[in-house]
């Protein structure tokens, strides 16, 4: 794992955007005043490590997967300390990682009858869906300290 | 006489009944999932010591009976918005009168409180909109150039969209409106600045992208919940549609009038 200083510089402006981004959204979801800094958090922290990965060479989906289980965790702790539902942290946290300008784009493809592309997008958008709907499963249900079935 | 008395009454289990569908209600109006809003449910009747409680939550709507089904309330919930400060107070609720011996009054009242948490002002909205398609445009790869104008373009949606909820529109014009208008702003302030417009476009579509209710339709299939992703992702794809066609009319008429392709 060889970084080079301008790669870890983008990495930086990344973390920066993404955490924006999400707090941009978090408000726009009426999250709850307080824990805005750490939805804005919880999205860089995926977002960056889904960048990394990126620059790594990993497929999209399987940076999606992986990108997704520290960030769901990430957003049990913080929802375990500030004693809110996960979902708040979860839903905004998620934003960044979250396929939509591929389900738009797939959209778009199939309106502009460009069949093939559509098809490619659209399967390409359905798998980094699945990646996250199952790391975010996986992590929720792994018990943790403080964890109590209420 | 206390409100938490564990042989609740046929009174009181009807007020209790109508507490709890209530706060079922609130969070599924405002993005709670199906199996957590199933669950907070289920334990409210079980703080409340209403027996025989079984409810059945779909994406948009809401089955219940209690007793050996001398109650039971059905709750149509057809428009879901996004408010989690909302899902969070109603959570807390819940959380309290499991917690400790909280009377139905005080409960109700709670409830209502939560119910009319109010959305960020106006001009908070907009500027979020604007920081969050900057920054989206620019994440996804756009130059600076391009993050300023989808940051226009992200002010432009916010704010029409906030007429539109002021007018009570319906969702599928409302989202083709404002896609339509979204792409225009970004072709025309990117022809201006001899910039591409493709990551602009992108950026501030994304307020309107339905991302995260198919990802969470896909997290209700991994649930179980098979009806409700179904829904779900159904809503997600016919959004996605509505978008597609809004950006694609004034693509396809920018290229009609003046002959080169914009992507």
């Amino acid at each position: 794992m060889n970084l080079t200083s301008t790669q870890i510089g983008e990495l930086m402006i990344q973390f920066i955007l993404a955490g924006m981004g999400t707090l941009g959204f978090a408000v726009l979801f009426a999250c709850p005043r307080r824990s805005l800094p750490f939805c804005a958090l919880v999205g860089a922290v995926g977002w960056v490590i889904y960048e990394l990965l990126i620059m790594l060479g990993i497929n999209n989906a399987a940076a999606a997967l992986l990108a997704v289980m520290p960030l769901t965790l990430l957003a049990r702790i913080f929802a375990i300390s500030r004693k809110a539902p996960v979902t708040i942290f979860l839903l905004s946290g998620i934003f960044a990682l979250v396929p939509g300008a591929g389900i738009y784009y797939t959209a778009y493809y199939f309106i502009q009858n460009d069949n093939a592309l559509a098809l490619s997008t659209g399967i390409n958008t359905f798998k980094i869906a699945v990646a996250l709907a199952v790391g975010i499963s996986l992590v929720l249900s792994i018990p943790l300290p403080g964890w109590k079935k209420q | 006489m206390s409100s938490r008395e564990p042989f609740p009454d046929e009174e009181l289990r009807r007020r209790i009944m109508d507490f709890i569908m209530a706060a079922g209600q609130t969070l599924l109006e405002n993005g709670a999932e199906v199996f957590r809003v199933q669950q907070t449910m289920e334990i409210m009747a079980k703080s409340f010591h209403l027996r025989e409680f079984h409810v059945y939550v779909l994406t948009n709507g809401i089955f219940a009976s209690a007793g050996t089904a001398e109650i039971s309330e059905v709750r149509n919930v057809p428009t879901r918005t996004t408010h989690l400060g909302r899902v969070a107070a109603v959570n807390a609720l819940s959380r309290e009168i499991a917690l400790r011996d909280m009377p139905l009054d005080e409960a109700e009242r709670r409830l209502v409180q939560a119910q009319q948490i109010p959305f960020p002002k106006d001009w908070m909205q907009l500027v979020s909109g604007v920081c969050g398609s900057f920054c989206f445009s620019m994440i996804f790869g756009g130059s600076l150039k391009e993050g300023l104008v989808a940051s226009v373009a992200g002010l432009s949606a916010i704010w029409y969209l906030l007429a539109c909820d002021r007018k009570q529109l319906p969702g599928g014009f409302k989202k083709i409106s404002c896609s339509a208008l979204i792409t225009l702003v970004c072709i025309l302030l990117c022809n201006l600045l001899h910039s591409p417009a493709s990551h602009a476009i992108i950026g501030s579509l994304m307020i309107l992208t339905p991302g995260i209710a198919f990802t969470m339709g896909i997290r209700d299939f991994v649930q179980g919940d098979y009806l409700s992703g179904t829904i779900r992702m159904i809503d997600a794809l016919l959004i996605a549609a509505s978008i597609a066609i809004g950006t694609g009319l004034v693509l396809s008429f920018y290229t009609l009038i003046m002959g080169v392709t914009v992507a």
